[in-house]
C-alpha cells in the first residue's frame, strides 16, 4: 500500500482566512504555514490550538503574516514546539515582518499576545534551507525527505515538496508562474504527476493583464496624482510585495530623473534592506547575472529614502510625495496613521496593491463604490506623568520586590539540589551569560560560593533543620600545591570570538533599528491613548493587483500540466474553490477535494507497488528505445526469489505474444510541421489533418479527458494508393512501437 | 600508461569479466602529485563529471594546461568547479570555448561572480608576459553565460547524475562536490579547511559516507599552529615593526586570505588607537573590484560575520584603505601594505620588495601556501642575498616571517575528516608527492585493518574501481495489485529515468510518467465491384477465422483474423478497417491483395487441396527451415537422431531438440543463443497464433 496522507485544514479553507494546515504523512504531522490575520485575534486560532502540541515539524512557505503570524504565539501559548523548516529569506524577512507588526501593535496598544522575545524565540527554532535542498527528517519522521522549492510571489517563497517512497506531496499556495522584477518563477511546472498536491483557489477567478502594462498603469497613476500636487501612500506589506514595488519605481524614478520623494516607511525599513541586498541568490537570474558582470546590487536603492519614524516623513510637509508603509491593512501601523491624514484631501491617492484581508480597513475601503467615511481608532503611546508615573512606580517596585523574591527562593532551591554536587553544574541556571564564562575558567570551584555571599541567607522553605550551606573545597593539593587543570589557564579561541562579537549573542536577533530599538528600550512608563473619529474619505482610492499571484488562468493550466494523482483545494473564497473545483474534476481524470475547516480528507494514494531486483542476465537481453528522458522497453521476465528478494529473470518458456504499445504523444500541429518539413501539402480541415490529396489523420477525444486506458485515439483514413502507406511509414514514426 | 587497479567494495568480479558499466574510472589529468592545475576526470556508468579545470601557476600557456588531450571534451556532462582560485578555474574559458566540450558547468554564486573579476585580472597581466595567450577577456565574458550557479546544499540532477554541495571553507565561496551516480557517491573536497575562521565557516561533514574520496593533500602530514597563535603572532610582527618606525609588506594573493588579514588588521587597529595613525593599504583593485562581493555574499560566511552584519558590513573597513598603483604610494614613514602577487614573481609585491629588503626594520609577513620556485619560498630560508627583478644581487636583511594563514587541512584534520566520513576508498590529489607520499603511509597506518584503500595516481594515471550495482525496479499500478509467487511471470513495460526503474503496464504509462500510449486505427477504402461472397470464400481459403461481424450493420462486414473488419461500403468499394500493430498490419495488407487479386481476376490463389498438407509433411518441411536456418547462424550444424540437431561452435558442442526446444551445452552463453534463435525460428515457421494477450 503507498503512503498513508491526511490533509486537515486548521484555516484557510472556503474562505480567506490565514494559511494553516495540517498534513500527516505516515502519521508524522506537519504543519503548513501558520498565519494570522493582521487582526491578531486569538479565536482564529483554536483549530490550531487543539492540534499544536502533536505537531511534529512546521513548514513555512512566505514570509508575511497570512503565512507565519501566528507562530510566535502557538510558540508561547498553544504548546507548539516542533522544529520549523524555511528557506533564509523567510527565515530573515519573517522576523523583521513580526518585529514590525509588534512594533506597530505596541506603539498603539497595550498588546501582549506575545513580545519580541517571543517572536526571537519562535525563530530560533528555524531550521534554514536551500531551494532545492533535500532534507532528510530523522526519528519519526525517518524516510521523509523534505525540500523547498522556488514560489516566487514573496522573497525565499516556498513550494515545499515532501517525499517519502518515492511518492511526493506538494504543497504549493501562493506561488507565481511569472518571472518577476526580483524574482524568478515557481519551478511547480517541473513536478510531474505527485501523488497529492495542496494548492490555493484564491485567484482562480481573476484574471491579470500583461505585466509590463500593468507596471506603467501604475506608474502613470502615481505620476498623474503627483502632478497635480498630491501625495500617494501605498499600504504595502512589511517585507514582502513591497521589493517588487520599490524595484519598479526606483527604476523608473532613475529612468525619467524624478525628483518627488519616495518613502519606504516601516519600523524595521533599513534592516529590511539591508538583509535583501544580501540575498541575491535567492532573486531572479537576471539580478545574479547583472551582479556577476557589473556588481550591481538593485536593493542599493538611489530614490528611495527608508525611513523608521513618522517624524522624519511629517518635517516634509505637504510636498507631493510617494510614501510605502506598512501595514498593507490599514489597521494598525504607519500606513494607518498616515491614512488618516491624507483621507481628507481630494488632490491624494490611496493604493492598493493587494486585496485587503477580510474584515480590515484596507477591505472595506476596497468596496466599490467605496466608502464616504469611516470610522478609525486613533491612539498613541504617549509618557505617563504626574499622579500615574507614580502610581506606576509604586506598582513596579511592588513587582521587583515580589519577584526578586520569587527568584531567590528558585535559586535556594536549585542550591539544595545541587548541594552536593559539583558547583560548576548548578552555574549555567543561576548565574548569567558573562560570568559562566568567567567562572568556566579558573575560578570555577567558587563560583557558587560566591553567589551565595552576594544574594545572603534564605532557608529553603523545605529544610527540616536550616542551616548555612557549606562547600567543600574540593580542590586537590600536593607537594607543589594546588592541582590545576592546566585547560583551564588556556587561552581559549571561542572566548576570543567571543570577545570579538559585539554583543549580539545567539545569531538571531536581526537588528531593529535604531529608532526603533530606541522606541523599545526607552523604559519610560507610557501609556496608550486612544480615541474613535470618522475620518471622511475624500482622496481617491484604487486597487492594482501586485500581488504577484499566477491568475486563475494559468493556475489552472499550471494544475492541468502538474497532472497530480489527487488535488486539494484549499485558501480561497467559497465561489473559487468551487469553481476551480468543478473545473478540474471536468477536464481531468484527477480526484479533487475541497475540505472544509477542521474537515479531515485522506488522499491516502490507492498506489500498489513492490519492489524487484533485475537480474544480469534479464538486463543483457532487453533493448530500450530512448524516449526523452525515459528509457522504454517492453519486458518479459519470470519471478525468481533471492535472499527473500523478488527477482526478475529471464523467461523460462517463450513468453506468449503481448498485445503491442504504442508509446508517444502526437501533437497534430507538431506533425503538420513535420510532413512539412518532408515535402506533403498538408493542412488542417474541420479538425482533421488532410495529408496529400486523399489522406486524412485525425485525432478522437481528448488525450486530458478521461475514458479507458487514456490513450490517444488516432485515425487514419484514406484510400488504397501509395500515399496512403508512405503517411502511415511516417505517422509510425512519431512512435515507439513496443 | 600504467593502470591502478583499486578496492572492490561489496561484490568485484575480476576485471576481464565486470561489465563495463560497472567500472568506474577516475583519472587525474592534473593535480595528481602535485600542486596547481587541478583538474580530475571520473566516468562512470556512461556518465563523465570533470571537477574544476585550473592551471599551473608555474608555467604558462599551453604546458600550465591539465592534460586535456587525455579526454574527449565532448563526452563531459557536468564539469563542477569548486572555488575561484586560478588553480581551479583558470583553464575554464579555454575549455568552454576551445574545445568539443558541450556539457553544463557548475559553480557556487559567490565563485562565479569572483571568477569574472578573477579572470580578467589574470588576462590582463599575463599579456604582457605570455606570448601564447589561452584566451581574451571576450572568452571569458562568453564563458559566463554557459556557467550555471548551485547554491550549498541544492540538490541538482543532470543527465542522472544527482550532485550537491556542501562548504568547504578555504576561501568564499569554496564547496565540495557530492556526486551520486546510480547510488555511487562520490566526494570531491577541492580545497578545504575544516577550521573556522574571521569570515568562513569550517567545511561540513557530509551526512553521507561517500563510495570514493577525493581529497587533497596539500599540507601532507603538517600540523598547523592554533589560530589564535598565529594571529598573535602575526599581529605582534606587524605591531613590534612599526613601532620601530619600519614597514611591514605582505605578499599576498588578491582574494582569499588577503581579506581574513585585512579583517585581522582593521580589528586590531580598531582595538590600538595609538596605531590608528599609521596606514594600512591594499594595493590590490582587484581586491577593490570584489570587494563588493564580500560584501553582499554574508550569507556564505559564519554566522560571527553574519552577526556584525546585522550591525554593520564587516567588509566596510575603517583602518584601511586601497592604493591602486605604487605611483600613489608615498613612502615615508612606517606603513603596512599588502601587495599581490603572493610569490613574490613580479607585480607591486615585488617591487616593494625590491625597494625594502634591505633594510633591518622592515618586516616581510608570508601568509600562506608559497608555490616552489617562487621568490617567496626562497626568502623564507633567510638567505644572506637576494636578487632583484633587475638582476643586481642585494643584501637580504629585512625580517622575514612565515606565519601560515593558508585555509587547507592540515594532517589532524584531514585525519578526523576521514575517520568521520570513513570512505571505503580515499584518492589523494593536490599536493607535493613527497607530502602526498607520507600522507597516504599515514592514512594507511590508520585505517589498518579496515577495508579503506589508499591511492595516490599520477597525472593520467587512472584508478579502476568496479561498483556492481544491483538494478532495483519498482512494480507498480494496476501490475502491482498482486506481489508474483516466485515462478509466475510478469510482462510489462520497463520504464527508465535516470537511474531508476519501473515496471508498469501499458495503460497505467500516461498515470506515472508524462509519457503517453496511442492507438491508431486504419481505414483504408479498397475499390471493389463483385460479391462481397467472393471475398469471403476467398479470404476463408487463407485465413483460419474469417467471421461475419456481430455488429448490427446495414452493409455486410467479415472480421478476418479477429482484428481486421472488411465491410462493403458501397458498390464500388470495401473498407479495411483496423487497429495498428505489426501482424494486424500484415493481415490487412494480404487482405487488400486478396482482394486487389479478385478484382483483376488474376491467377487464383493457392489451390485449397495443396494447403491441406499432411501433419508431418509440415513437420518435415519446418524441420528443414529450421535446419537451413540454424546452419545460416551457426555454420557447422547435423542433424542427428529423432529431430535434433548437433551444433558446434569454437569446439563446444550443443545438442539441440528440434520438438522441444531443449538444449544441452557446456557453454551457458552459447546455449541461451541457441535457444533464442531456434524460439525465433519457430515463430517464423509456424502459423500466427490467433489469440494474442
Amino acid at each position: 500500500m503507498g503512503t498513508s496522507v491526511q490533509v486537515t485544514p486548521l484555516s484557510g479553507a472556503y474562505g480567506e482566512s490565514p494559511l494553516c494546515y495540517l498534513l500527516a504523512v505516515d502519521g508524522f504531522r506537519f504543519l503548513l504555514d501558520c498565519g494570522w490575520s493582521d487582526l491578531c485575534d486569538p479565536s482564529q486560532l483554536e483549530p490550531l490550538a487543539k492540534v499544536a502540541p502533536t505537531i511534529d515539524a512546521v513548514l513555512l512557505s512566505h514570509p508575511d503574516m497570512m503565512h507565519l503570524g501566528a507562530l510566535p504565539y502557538a510558540m508561547k501559548h498553544l504548546g507548539l514546539s516542533a522544529p520549523v523548516y524555511a528557506t533564509e529569506p523567510v527565515f530573515r524577512l519573517g522576523l523583521l515582518t513580526m518585529y514590525d507588526h509588534f512594533l506597530s501593535r505596541w506603539q498603539v496598544s497595550d498588546f501582549d499576545l506575545f513580545t519580541l522575545d517571543d517572536v526571537d524565540s519562535a525563530f530560533q527554532n528555524v531550521v534554514r534551507l536551500k531551494y532545492s535542498q533535500n532534507h532528510l527528517l530523522r526519528d519519526k519522521g525517518e524516510g521523509i525527505v523534505i525540500a523547498p522549492h522556488v514560489a516566487g510571489h514573496l522573497l525565499g517563497g516556498t513550494v515545499w515538496k515532501i517525499t517519502k517512497d518515492g511518492e511526493d506531496v506538494i504543497y504549493a499556495v501562493d506561488f507565481n508562474h511569472r518571472k518577476e522584477t526580483h524574482l524568478n518563477g515557481t519551478v511547480l511546472t517541473s513536478f510531474v504527476r505527485p501523488a497529492v498536491l495542496i494548492t490555493d483557489a484564491y485567484n482562480a477567478l481573476n484574471n491579470q493583464g500583461y505585466k509590463r502594462k500593468q507596471d506603467q498603469n501604475f506608474v502613470d497613476a502615481l505620476l498623474k496624482v503627483l502632478a497635480s500636487g498630491g501625495s500617494v501612500l501605498l499600504p504595502v506589506d512589511t517585507a514582502g510585495r513591497v521589493l517588487e514595488l520599490l524595484l519598479i519605481l526606483d527604476e523608473y524614478w532613475g529612468q525619467r530623473n524624478l525628483k518627488y520623494p519616495i518613502h519606504f516607511l516601516t519600523n524595521v525599513s533599513t534592516s529590511t534592506i539591508d538583509f535583501v541586498k544580501s540575498f541575491l541568490e535567492w532573486m531572479n537570474d537576471s539580478i545574479s547575472k547583472e551582479f556577476e558582470q557589473n556588481r550591481d546590487n538593485p536593493f542599493l536603492l538611489k530614490n528611495v529614502s527608508l525611513i523608521i519614524n513618522k517624524e522624519e516623513l511629517e518635517k516634509l510637509g505637504d510636498a507631493p510625495k510617494v510614501v510605502l508603509a506598512s501595514m498593507a491593512s490599514l489597521e494598525v501601523g504607519f500606513s494607518h496613521d498616515i491614512f488618516v491624514e491624507m483621507a481628507n484631501d481630494t488632490k491624494n491617492l490611496v493604493l492598493f496593491t493587494e486585496k485587503g484581508q477580510f474584515g480590515t480597513l484596507a477591505r472595506m475601503l476596497q468596496v466599490d463604490p467605496p466608502p464616504k467615511a469611516v470610522k478609525v481608532t486613533v491612539s498613541k503611546r504617549i509618557p505617563l506623568v504626574g499622579d500615574e508615573l507614580k502610581a506606576y512606580e509604586e506598582e513596579q517596585e511592588r513587582i521587583k520586590k515580589e519577584e526578586s523574591l520569587k527568584a531567590s527562593r528558585i535559586k535556594e532551591e536549585e542550591l539544595k539540589a545541587s548541594h552536593g554536587l559539583n558547583a560548576k553544574a548548578s552555574d549555567p541556571m543561576t548565574i548569567d551569560g558573562s560570568s559562566s564564562r568567567k567562572s568556566s575558567n579558573a575560578g570555577s570551584h567558587f563560583g557558587a560560593n560566591v553567589d551565595i555571599l552576594i544574594d545572603g541567607f534564605v532557608p529553603p522553605s523545605t529544610s527540616v533543620a536550616p542551616m548555612f550551606p557549606f562547600f567543600e573545597n574540593t580542590a586537590e593539593w600536593d607537594d607543589f600545591g594546588e592541582v590545576i587543570n592546566p585547560d583551564d589557564y588556556m587561552m581559549k579561541q571561542e572566548e576570543m570570538d567571543y570577545s570579538m562579537m559585539h554583543g549580539s549573542g545567539d545569531g538571531l536577533d536581526g537588528k531593529i533599528d535604531e529608532g526603533s530599538a530606541r522606541l523599545l528600550l526607552d523604559s519610560t512608563p507610557s501609556k496608550v491613548v486612544s480615541n474613535e473619529m470618522t475620518v471622511q474619505v475624500r482622496c481617491s482610492l484604487a486597487y492594482m493587483d501586485f500581488e504577484g499571484r499566477s491568475d486563475g488562468r494559468s493556475v489552472k493550466s499550471v494544475i492541468a500540466h502538474v497532472a497530480p494523482l489527487k488535488l486539494v483545494l484549499v485558501h480561497g473564497s467559497a465561489e473559487a474553490t468551487e469553481h476551480l473545483k468543478m473545473h478540474c474534476a471536468k477536464n481531468s481524470d484527477l480526484h479533487v477535494y475541497a475540505p472544509q475547516v477542521e474537515e479531515t480528507i485522506d488522499v491516502t494514494s490507492d498506489l500498489c507497488a513492490y519492489k524487484v531486483q533485475l537480474s544480469e542476465k534479464l538486463m543483457s537481453n532487453i533493448i530500450s528505445k530512448k524516449l526523452g528522458e525515459h528509457e522504454i522497453a517492453w519486458l518479459d521476465a519470470e519471478v525468481g526469489k533471492e535472499d527473500e528478494k523478488l527477482i526478475l529473470l529471464p523467461p523460462s518458456s517463450p513468453p506468449p505474444p503481448h498485445k503491442s504499445v504504442l508509446v508517444g504523444d502526437l501533437k497534430l500541429a507538431d506533425f503538420k510541421q513535420f510532413l512539412e518539413n518532408k515535402g506533403w501539402q498538408v493542412e488542417f480541415a474541420g479538425g482533421a489533418l488532410r495529408c496529400g490529396e486523399y489522406i486524412t489523420v485525425r485525432k478522437i477525444g481528448d488525450s486530458i479527458q478521461k475514458g479507458g486506458a487514456g490513450s490517444q485515439q488516432l485515425v487514419i483514413e484514406g484510400p488504397l494508393c501509395e500515399d496512403y502507406y508512405k503517411i502511415r511509414e511516417l505517422l509510425y514514426s512519431q512512435f515507439y512501437l513496443l | 600508461m600504467a593502470s591502478v587497479s583499486a578496492a572492490p567494495t561489496g561484490g568485484k568480479r575480476p576485471a576481464s569479466g565486470g561489465r563495463e558499466g560497472d567500472q568506474m574510472v577516475i583519472t587525474p589529468l592534473g593535480a595528481g602529485n602535485e600542486v596547481g592545475r587541478s583538474c580530475v576526470h571520473m566516468t562512470f556508468k556512461g556518465r563523465t563529471v570533470l571537477f574544476d579545470c585550473g592551471i599551473h601557476p608555474a608555467y604558462s600557456g599551453m604546458a600550465a594546461l591539465p592534460y586535456f588531450d587525455e579526454i574527449d571534451p565532448s563526452e563531459i556532462d557536468v564539469l563542477l568547479v569548486t572555488h575561484f582560485h586560478l588553480d581551479h578555474a583558470a583553464s575554464l574559458p579555454y575549455f568552454l570555448e576551445k574545445t568539443t566540450f558541450k556539457g553544463k558547468v557548475y559553480m557556487t554564486h559567490a565563485t562565479k561572480a569572483i571568477y569574472k573579476l578573477l579572470l580578467q585580472d589574470y588576462v590582463k597581466v599575463s599579456k604582457v608576459s605570455v606570448d601564447d595567450m589561452l584566451y581574451d577577456e571576450q572568452d571569458i565574458i562568453r564563458s559566463l553565460d554557459k556557467i550555471e550557479v548551485i547554491d550549498f546544499h541544492q540538490t541538482v540532477e543532470v543527465n542522472g547524475i544527482r550532485f550537491w554541495c556542501y562548504t568547504a571553507g578555504h576561501v568564499l565561496g569554496a564547496a565540495m562536490f557530492m556526486v551520486d551516480i546510480a547510488g555511487v557517491r562520490i566526494l570531491y573536497t577541492g580545497d578545504y579547511s575544516r577550521e573556522e575562521d574571521r569570515h568562513l565557516r569550517a567545511a561540513e561533514t557530509p551526512q553521507f559516507t561517500p563510495d570514493i574520496c577525493i581529497i587533497e593533500s596539500t599540507y601532507g602530514i603538517q600540523q598547523h599552529q592554533p589560530r589564535v597563535v598565529r594571529e598573535k603572532r602575526f599581529t605582534e610582527v606587524v605591531h613590534s615593526t612599526v613601532a620601530q618606525g619600519g614597514r611591514v609588506l605582505i605578499p599576498a594573493f588578491a582574494l582569499g586570505r588577503a581579506q581574513e588579514l585585512l579583517l585581522i588588521l582593521d580589528e586590531y587597529w580598531s582595538n590600538h588607537p595609538e596605531l590608528h595613525k599609521i596606514p594600512i593599504y591594499y594595493a590590490s583593485p582587484l581586491a577593490k573590484r570584489c570587494m563588493a562581493v564580500y560584501q553582499t555574499y554574508i550569507n556564505s560566511m559564519n554566522d560571527r560575520i553574519k552577526n556584525q552584519y546585522a550591525q554593520s558590513n564587516p567588509f566596510h573597513f575603517k583602518h584601511i584603505e586601497s592604493l591602486n598603483s605604487i605611483d600613489n604610494f608615498h613612502d615615508v614613514g612606517p606603513s603596512v601594505v599588502m601587495a599581490s602577487p603572493g610569490g613574490l614573481q613580479s607585480g607591486l609585491s615585488r617591487q616593494l620588495f625590491d625597494k625594502w629588503c634591505t633594510d633591518k626594520k622592515n618586516s616581510c609577513v608570508i601568509p600562506g601556501y608559497v608555490v616552489e620556485g617562487t621568490l617567496a619560498k626562497t626568502i623564507i630560508n633567510e638567505p644572506r642575498e637576494v636578487t632583484l627583478a633587475n638582476g643586481l644581487t642585494a643584501p637580504l636583511h629585512m625580517q622575514v616571517h612565515y606565519i601560515s594563514f593558508s585555509a587547507h587541512a592540515d594532517f589532524p584534520q584531514t585525519s578526523t575528516f576521514l575517520d568521520e566520513l570513513r570512505p571505503p576508498n580515499i584518492i589523494l590529489v593536490h599536493g607535493e608527492a613527497n607530502e602526498m607520499s607520507r600522507l597516504k603511509q599515514r592514512l594507511i597506518s590508520q585505517f589498518d585493518g579496515t577495508n579503506t584503500k589508499v591511492v595516490s595516481p599520477k597525472n593520467c594515471q587512472s584508478v579502476e574501481m568496479y561498483f556492481s550495482s544491483e538494478k532495483m525496479a519498482k512494480t507498480i499500478g494496476r501490475m502491482a495489485e498482486q506481489v508474483p509467487e516466485p515462478g509466475e511471470s510478469v510482462s510489462g513495460l520497463l520504464v527508465k529515468k535516470g537511474f531508476t526503474y519501473q515496471i508498469m503496464a501499458p495503460e497505467d504509462l500516461r498515470v506515472y510518467t508524462q509519457l503517453s500510449t496511442a492507438n491508431i486505427t486504419q481505414r483504408i477504402a479498397v475499390p471493389y465491384s463483385g460479391s462481397f461472397e467472393v471475398i469471403r470464400y476467398r479470404l476463408k481459403q487463407i485465413y483460419e477465422s474469417v467471421e461475419s461481424s456481430t455488429e448490427e450493420s446495414d452493409v455486410p462486414a467479415l472480421i478476418v483474423h479477429e482484428r481486421v473488419t472488411v465491410r462493403l461500403e458501397s458498390e464500388s468499394y470495401v473498407t479495411l478497417q483496423w487497429s495498428s500493430d505489426p501482424i494486424s498490419d500484415m493481415v490487412s495488407d494480404s487482405v487488400v491483395a486478396v482482394i486487389l487479386n479478385i478484382s483483376r481476376e488474376g491467377p487464383k490463389v493457392v489451390p485449397v487441396e495443396e494447403a491441406e498438407k499432411t501433419k508431418e509433411e509440415t513437420e518435415r518441411v519446418a524441420q528443414k527451415v529450421v535446419y537451413a536456418l540454424m546452419a545460416s547462424l551457426f555454420g557447422d550444424v547435423k542433424v542427428g537422431e529423432e529431430g535434433k540437431f548437433i551444433i558446434s561452435v569454437d569446439g563446444n558442442v550443443a545438442h539441440l531438440d528440434g520438438q522441444s526446444g531443449n538444449v544441452e551445452c557446456e557453454n551457458a552463453a552459447l546455449r541461451e543463443r541457441i535457444k533464442t534463435a531456434f524460439r525465433r525460428i519457430q515463430g517464423a515457421v509456424r502459423p500466427i497464433p490467433l489469440s494474442v494477450s
